[in-house]
């Protein structure tokens, strides 16, 4: 399925007949769609409909559990990510992950930023200074915690933490941000900021975000997708979807009759 | 009419409870210091004649009267040092293999297994020592390590099969179940979407358990490691049946020594003479404090980094 | 430099991964070894007159520990009579009573701390109090340093479990107007009590194995005991007197012994899981 008025789009990536599996149950079925770089694109449904799991494929993080296994075809930039040939690393490198409940590591704020990038590369010191000073302007953080850099991330407040961990992700310069969830821990004030945040991000990078909210949905993206029991219901543009769904499915679940 | 009006006495029932409860918490406290003062009285004659030369004296001679703690101190410590060496590597790679690398369905069983050999008696792994190690120690192992390494000070006195060495080895087998035990619920417990978070940067298993897992459970490794500590400076049955029991200063480890705990074991009922008893207990008391002190350590540092890192 | 980068990284992962499943195995093939050489050895020592028989003199045959299995029972038991009760009272302050305040932090330091204190120190402690006053080795003094040996584990078993009840399970119960202490014996405890039970039985199993507590006080003795009072006869320090002897059927009932002890904390500490497990299931 592909977004409306995307002849002119850039494809980041394209999914193709994606089937997973968790041991025997199978989660999801046949979902073919397109990301389209530099916009957000929301996957929305009611709980259990899929729409984790299925961003989970993109960085192929249900590899750590046993049973779990995706088949189809997800292409990033044309490369098949499903393939094992893919070296898992890199392709975490390339795309960032938030999730529900922000997860500060157990360390400073300056070394939860600095953490990915000395993974990743060689920095020397004023190097990985600038870069993370860098990473929490772009999360919107830098003014709250540039006196505090060498205080525990854990002491944050949850929507500093839930950026801090957004600038954890962009600081390693991905191309894909995949958020999970990212607000539903978060009060509205927290939440606002983030999605003001995810409006600045999607300049630089392409970003999919999982939301069990429609408001936020409407608010943040460009393109989004309906997903229901594992299928992808519905794909298009934001306004189109939420002004005039094509199926009544989604009809009822935007307008509240149901999920 | 309600129980918790005050009774005859003017106490409420809730009152009393509360007494009654602080009370026995307060039992512990004086039995603590009870036994401090006991064993710091009943040392007397040996702290008066020998004084802090006591600890530094490597003299132990029930014939001229003579005591020092030197040689049974250096032993304590020297198996203890042999059994953390060996004991830590192993047990964090069996709380790692459990916890994060080994198959789902060996996880439960092996667990399991692990936990009851931490329950199993230390006189067990004494005698199993005596009778099982110290024979491959003799004919094999110790043989090699005088023949290859006695140009290291530490290998350089005639294999025995018994002696410091060896009760450092069978402390080990003692400790490891219990830290791996420990070390492995720390490891469950840290969150699965931190770990994946780690993941998701594209860090590696190894990564995620050095820079995440370990640095979210260090409160309670470093406790358990301590815990394993203070049983091995303390344990007299693993080690008696192996030390050898002789008193001579020696760096070897290979060289039969004895510790504070052996010491005890072995002389404690036979000792005549107020003297020699009385040396004997403040070899119990030095040991007392020895391990007090690495606990208090180990719980003041808990507390302070606990602080540090806002946990 | 992407590409070797990883490779690094990726080698350092595969090594720490290999050495710890070594280290697993090499753990594992120990303890297999420990617990197989008690079983076998041990069972090949043990028979009827094992447990039915006095001890006799090396060279004699046909002899066997039943006083030291009887001397271990009665002691254990009489240790966790006056543990027990003593330990769940102090651990029911620390949880409801000494959360933060300083008494409350006071009493659970030394409780950790005597957890892990020298229990040869403990022998040497009561030896000096009850043996060296009253002029002779005792049960008694036996049964005291284990209790000794067993409070600050069932302080801090008692703590930990209370604590696992939920507050609003307390305010439920106060908000009835019932008094603390009957909220405390009504609700709380029934609340926590397969836990408190699991913590206490692993208690009374790890007492049970000690020996260098009862080296200087219950002694040991060959023959059956008549009273609490005197020297007792006991397993571990059978088990130690045997097997540091030349003599080969002594050296043999010492792995009799051990694989007794060592089976029936196994069991106690297997049972009270199973019963604990299949409880929780319901």
């Amino acid at each position: 399925m592909n977004p409306q008025n995307k002849e002119q789009a850039e494809i980041k990536i394209a999914v193709k007949n994606l089937n997973f599996f968790y041991g025997d149950k199978q989660a999801l079925f046949d979902n073919t769609l397109d990301i389209v770089a530099n916009k957000a694109t929301a996957f929305i449904g009611p709980s259990g409909c899929g729409k984790s799991t299925h961003i989970r494929c993109y960085n192929r993080m249900f590899n750590l559990y046993k049973g779990h296994r995706g088949e189809g075809e997800i292409l990033f930039d044309g490369q098949n990510i499903l393939n094992p040939d893919v070296p898992e690393l890199e392709l975490r490198h390339r795309v960032g992950m938030i999730f529900q409940k922000p997860t500060p590591f157990p360390m400073t704020v300056y070394d939860n930023i600095a953490y990915g990038l000395k993974l990743h590369g060689n920095y020397s010191g004023s190097e990985l200074d600038g870069r993370v000073e860098k990473a929490l302007q772009d999360g919107a953080l830098w003014n709250e915690v540039k006196d505090s850099l060498h205080k525990p991330g854990t002491a944050l407040s949850g929507g500093q933490q839930q950026r801090l961990c957004i600038a954890r992700a962009i600081a390693v310069q991905p191309e894909v941000i995949l958020m999970d969830e990212p607000c539903s821990a978060l009060d509205p004030i927290a939440t606002s900021k983030i999605e003001e945040l995810i409006d600045e991000l999607k300049k630089k990078f392409t970003i999919v975000i999982v939301t069990h909210s429609m408001q936020q949905a409407a608010r943040v993206s460009d393109f989004t997708a309906y997903f229901y029991l594992g299928k992808l219901m519905e794909y298009g543009d934001t306004n189109a979807i939420f002004t005039s769904p094509q199926r009544q499915e989604t009809e009822d679940y935007i307008t509240g009759r149901f999920g | 009419m309600s129980t918790a009006s005050p009774s005859k006495s003017g106490f409420t029932s809730d009152q009393v409870f509360r007494f009654l409860t602080s009370a026995f918490a307060a039992f512990i406290a004086i039995l603590f210091i009870v036994m401090l003062s006991v064993l710091w009285h009943e040392s007397q004659p040996s702290i008066d004649k020998f004084g802090f030369s006591f600890l530094t004296s490597s003299a132990w001679n029930p014939v001229t009267n003579e005591y020092g703690a030197l040689i049974a101190i250096v032993g304590t410590l020297l198996t203890t040092t042999v059994a953390m060496a060996i004991a830590l590597p192993i047990s964090l790679g069996i709380a790692l293999f459990l916890a994060e690398i080994s198959p789902y369905w060996m996880r439960r069983p092996v667990g399991t297994a692990i936990e009851l050999l931490a329950a199993i008696p230390s006189i067990v792994y004494g005698m199993w020592g005596l009778f099982v190690i110290v024979p491959i120690m003799a004919s094999s192992i110790e043989p090699w390590m005088y023949e290859h390494l006695s140009f290291i000070p530490l290998f350089s006195s005639p294999p025995l099969g018994i002696g410091i060495l060896t009760a450092g080895l069978v402390l080990a087998l003692m400790v490891i179940p219990f830290i791996a035990a420990i070390t492995r619920d720390v490891f469950l417990m840290c969150p699965q979407n931190l770990k994946e978070a780690a993941y998701g940067l594209g860090a590696t298993k190894w990564e995620v358990v050095r820079d995440v897992m370990i640095p979210y459970g260090i409160k309670g490794i470093v406790g358990g490691v301590f815990l394993g500590l203070g049983r091995a400076l303390g344990e007299t049955m693993a080690v008696t049946f192996v030390i050898g029991n002789a008193y001579h200063l020696s760096w070897s480890l290979l060289a039969p020594g004895n510790s504070i705990a052996s010491t005890l074991a072995n002389e404690f009922t036979e000792a005549d003479g107020e003297l020699y008893t009385s040396s004997l207990i403040e070899l119990g008391l030095v040991l007392f404090l020895i391990t007090f002190i690495v606990l208090s350590l180990a719980q003041f540092w808990l507390h302070t980094s606990n602080k540090k890192r806002g946990g | 430099m992407f590409q070797s980068r990883v490779a690094r990284r990726q080698w350092m992962n595969q090594m720490v991964l290999i050495l710890s499943t070594g280290a697993a195995i090499l753990g594992i093939i120990m303890l297999v070894w420990i617990l197989g050489d008690v079983t076998v050895r041990g069972f090949q020592a043990v028979n009827w007159n094992f447990f039915t028989e006095l001890p006799v003199p090396p060279g004699e045959l046909g002899g066997g520990l039943a006083n030291a299995i009887v001397g271990t029972l009665l002691m254990t038991v009489f240790a966790a009579l006056i543990a027990v009760p003593v330990g769940v009272m102090a651990g029911t302050y620390l949880s409801e009573f000494g959360q933060h305040n300083l008494f409350g932090n006071l009493v659970r330091s030394l409780s950790d701390i005597l957890v892990s204190a020298p229990s040869i120190v403990v022998g040497v402690f009561v030896y000096l109090v009850m043996v060296k006053t009253t002029g002779h080795f005792s049960g008694w003094a036996g049964a005291i340093s284990l209790a000794i040996l067993m409070l600050p584990v069932v302080i801090r078993t008692t703590e930990e479990m209370l604590r696992m009840v939920p507050s609003e399970m307390r305010e439920a119960a106060l908000a009835l107007g019932a008094p603390y202490w009957k909220v405390m014996v009504y609700v709380v405890f029934r609340a926590a009590k397969d836990g408190l039970i699991t913590g206490i039985m692993l208690a009374i199993a790890r007492v049970a194995g000690e020996t260098a507590p009862l080296l200087f006080t219950a002694m040991n003795s060959p023959y059956w005991m008549e009273s609490m009072n005197e020297p007792m006869a006991n397993l571990t320090v059978t088990l130690f007197n045997y097997a540091m002897s030349p003599y080969d059927d002594w050296q043999q009932l010492a792995w009799g012994a051990a694989f007794v002890i060592t089976a029936s904390v196994l069991l106690v500490t297997i049972t009270t899981r199973l019963i604990l497990t299949g409880r929780s299931k319901h």
